[in-house]
């Protein structure tokens, strides 16, 4: 029967995209509505109590954010670099942006780290000492939306300092560019959710 | 990479193909980032202000996802499955506000 | 191409079988069947804890001053106070019921059980596309579960607010007198979202891109599209849940006031987020029931399934309408009248797609050959009780009607009729149907038909009583009923339904020894004790680690009973190739 069946055989050809990729947009959709329920919280709250808002720029440091923001875009650049890079075959290339997606991105967590710590230490809100997440809806919003995103960047970064790791051994290549393009559509989501996120969060 | 999903293709295909001009994009985004921080400082009616940074943000996000997630280039089939959750996160939105009007 | 690879995978699956240690092959196993038998495992205990807390709240509401608890004695003083249950206690029993029957117990038995068992073999491919994500989407469950029983003997017991967590009752220690109990709850939570969001991902996946060939969308069982549709919604609706209950979490620990009102925050809030999830949810749990009803009826009757186009838009369209009826959870909650009534109509459009399964159901069972084996049985009693608990829904769902029976024993009747009466009667059905797949051995039938007779009359003599309990005003969390006017002269009706609940939970135990004798002594099952049409039956039983040798090639619809071009048999196998010249003829 083996024989037989190999001849009628009719692939069934799913979405014609491999597998890996299609699991990662699934994933994503899953994490369109994370951060959609937080989002949308921060949006009603923030409707329900708009006098307790700060003007922007009051509290937030807009420069170091915005420098932080373009941070992140390179970084999503550099990405796309590397993938190109690994369909070329250029190994020297996938090298060099992988790497310095992954400086890009931890350099973008240190300077939230670095912000995050001012705002706690440096920062007085109503008359208090710090600014922290029990500083009212916004402080709450504001730690709650950033520090979900820089969860994500982390595991980004994880994942990242890993595929570079992988660089080093030869491992990617032009026959060899499925984890990279996956790892990659992660990476441009969350700068995708901090590109919302900045807009909302430091300049509305 | 050509409309017909070059990415089943096989790797030497793709070789053949052109990038998307990845560094013009990265240029239109750093502007509009610039272009955002000087707007929401500008001393214009504040909806003014909101309208268009969503604008921009929507505009922003728009660029990373049609051409650095390659939604672009990848078959309706898989657009569809990125778009799924939008109608969802819309309704969510849309019936929470509904206590405000 | 895309074949070629899985093929590969098979041939290093197959290799791999007599190299694996016992913890690779038992424990940490990412084979799908190993995966499913231990959720099932998992899923089964926390169906008994479940029962349990049952049990105590059934013994408080019949004898509320009668104390004498049998085994009070083993209850810490926090719980049980000289054989008296405390009101404290009560309301962690109560939430912990409910908390640990949806999320512990029935969710992980429809989907991590029945998604992972099913869906590769049913789909005939080797494995999940991501088969360690699939282990650790069970590793996730055990967390959840540790931290789920260690909040009962923490500071303050467990969680207290009700399953549905409303703020600011959850979000304060000082309103419940329960701190820890409910961040562990809350914790538990978000991993138990993390497992259902990891497995949603695999299986949306695997049922897009890994079918064999000639399996087409309109061929596969209905069972995989109720359990796509299924990971579809948990994908969008566990994320909001788990933001939402992130979000809790911080007002109960770091002084943040998301839905504290004294901080400016919005309790409502809370109830949107909550039934945004909760209401797909209600979908998540009964959906995948109706699947495996569909597959069980149309094998026991030995008919294709009546109308298989209308049930797969059937399920398609109460799976789009989930999303927009969570509002009818809320009709007293003070929001927007506008918004109730939007709710209302969308909520009653739901009855269509329901009518439409069960007519079909109907249908299929009409003048067919019926086999009355347990499996079948359950599965007819699951479109019964679904019926009934339907029913009652389209009560609810008109805003005055609702208003009147709000939070009363009704909604808890109705809400057992379609979570017991229906998942659970299917989920029985499903188990007596695939477990000599599964383990290679029948269940032993007499004691199956015992279990479901003493189920399915005790279940009714426990739930249809409560909607007139609840019509009377009994409310659905009450203590002690004893002490309101209104709530005089149902104190028998209440120790009737605890002697049934008694008695409901003991046929639980034949079920228990049934599934264990069986595993020796049961019956052995060929690879098709049923005659079934479905790829998983053409494997041996219990299939091998990768499934299928070679990946098989299907040319039939899935419910291919009763031919009328087959004489020597009356059903059709998926895969049976098509005595044609032409190789291509049987495959569109």
């Amino acid at each position: 029967m083996a024989h037989a069946a190999t001849a009628g055989r009719v692939p069934e050809r799913g979405l014609d995209v491999y597998t890996q990729k299609v699991g990662m947009w699934v994933f994503l959709c899953s994490e369109v509505m994370f951060f959609a329920g937080l989002i949308g919280s921060y949006v009603v709250l923030r409707f329900g109590a708009a006098d307790t808002w700060a003007e922007p720029g009051d509290v937030l440091n807009v420069p170091v954010t915005a420098f932080n923001t373009f941070l992140l875009i390179c970084s999503s650049v550099t990405m796309v670099k590397a993938f190109a890079a690994a369909q070329e075959g250029d190994q020297k290339g996938i090298k060099l942006w992988l790497l310095s997606t992954t400086v890009l991105g931890a350099t973008f967590l240190g300077v939230q780290v670095y912000e995050y710590t001012e705002l706690v230490l440096h920062r007085s809100w109503e008359g208090s000492h710090g600014f922290t997440p029990a500083a009212g809806l916004y402080g709450a919003t504001f730690f709650t939306m950033t520090g979900f995103h820089g969860f994500h960047v982390l595991l980004g970064v994880i994942c990242l300092a890993w595929a570079t790791i992988r660089a080093w051994r030869g491992h990617w290549g032009a026959d060899n560019t499925h984890g990279i393009e996956v790892l990659g559509l992660y990476w441009h989501f969350v700068d995708l959710v901090w590109i919302i996120l900045f807009t909302i969060v430091y300049l509305i | 990479m050509s409309e017909a999903g070059g990415h089943a293709a096989s790797a030497a295909d793709d070789h053949a193909h052109e990038h998307p001009r990845y560094m013009l994009i990265w240029l239109y985004l750093a502007i509009l980032t610039i272009l955002e921080v000087l707007v929401a400082f500008l001393a214009i009616p504040k909806w003014m202000i909101v309208v268009s940074l969503l604008i921009m943000a929507v505009w922003k996000a728009l660029l990373v996802a049609l051409y650095y997630m390659h939604l672009k280039f990848e078959p309706n089939r898989l657009r569809l499955v990125a778009l799924a959750p939008l109608p969802a996160v819309a309704i969510m939105i849309i019936a929470i506000m509904m206590e405000y009007v | 191409m895309a074949t070629i690879v899985a093929e590969a995978t098979g041939q290093a699956i197959l290799h791999e079988e007599h190299e694996q240690s016992f913890l690779r092959k038992y424990i940490f196993s990412t084979d799908h069947k190993v995966i499913a038998i231990q959720f099932l495992i998992y899923t089964l205990f926390f169906l008994m804890i479940g029962g349990l807390l049952a049990m105590l709240m059934r013994y408080q509401i019949a004898w509320p001053a009668r104390g004498e608890l049998p085994l009070g004695g083993i209850f810490p003083e926090t719980m049980v106070a000289s054989g008296y249950i405390l009101p404290e206690f009560y309301n962690a029993l109560v939430t912990m019921h409910g908390s640990v029957m949806v999320f512990l117990a029935i969710m992980p038995m429809l989907v991590g059980v029945w998604a992972n068992y099913l869906i590769p073999l049913q789909l005939g491919t080797h494995d999940m596309a991501f088969p360690r994500l699939n282990m650790l989407s069970f590793w996730a469950m055990v967390p959840a579960g540790i931290l789920t029983l260690a909040s009962f003997f923490v500071l303050g017991g467990a969680a207290g607010a009700g399953w549905t967590l409303y703020a600011p009752l959850s979000a304060r220690p000082d309103l419940t007198g329960v701190g820890l109990g409910q961040v562990l709850w809350l914790v538990a939570l978000v991993f138990i979202g993390l497992s259902s969001i990891l497995g949603s991902v695999n299986y949306i996946t695997t049922t897009i891109n890994m079918r064999a060939p000639g399996m087409t969308w309109m061929r596969m069982p209905l069972t995989i599209w109720s359990l796509f549709i299924t990971a579809i919604l948990a994908l969008l609706a566990m994320p909001v849940l788990s933001a939402a209950g992130i979000m809790l979490i911080f007002d109960q620990t770091i002084g943040t006031s998301f839905f504290l009102p004294e901080g400016g925050g919005q309790p409502l809030l809370w109830q949107h987020l909550f039934w945004f999830f909760g209401h797909p949810e209600v979908y998540i749990l009964i959906l995948p029931a109706m699947g495996f009803t569909s597959e069980i009826l149309s094998v026991g009757s030995r008919k294709p399934v009546f109308g298989y186009t209308a049930m797969v838009l059937a399920l398609v369209s109460i799976a789009f309408l989930g999303f927009i009826v969570w509002g009818h959870h809320m009709f007293q909650s003070g929001m927007n009248p506008t918004l109730g009534l939007a709710f209302t109509v969308s909520t009653l459009f739901i009855a269509v797609p329901s009518a439409i399964k069960t007519f079909n159901w109907m249908g299929t069972m009409w003048r067919g050959n019926l086999q009355l084996h347990s499996a079948m049985l359950f599965a007819i009693g699951f479109v019964a009780m679904f019926a009934i608990g339907g029913l009652s829904g389209v009560f609810m769902a008109s805003t005055p009607v609702d208003i009147y029976i709000h939070d009363t024993y009704f909604i808890v009747a109705h809400i057992h009729y379609v979570l017991f009466g229906g998942s659970l009667f299917a989920l029985f059905g499903a188990i007596y149907f695939w477990y000599p797949k599964m383990f290679g051995r029948l269940m032993n039938e007499t004691m199956g038909k015992i279990h479901f007779w003493l189920t399915f009359i005790l279940f009714n003599v426990v739930f249809f009583p409560m909607h007139g309990v609840g019509m009377v005003g009994m409310m659905r969390r009450i203590y002690d009923s004893t002490g309101y006017a209104h709530l005089q002269g149902i104190e028998d009706t209440n120790a009737l339904i605890t002697w049934a609940a008694f008695g409901l939970f003991a046929s639980g135990f034949l079920f228990a020894f049934n599934f264990f004798w069986s595993l020796k002594k049961g019956k052995k099952a060929g690879a098709n004790p049923w005659n079934a049409t479905t790829l998983e039956w053409q494997t041996p039983s219990p299939p091998k680690h990768g499934n299928w040798e070679e990946i098989p090639v299907v040319y039939h619809g899935p419910h291919e009973y009763s031919h009328p071009d087959v004489e020597d048999k009356d059903w059709l196998a998926q895969n049976e190739r098509p005595d044609v010249v032409s190789p291509a003829a049987g495959s569109h």
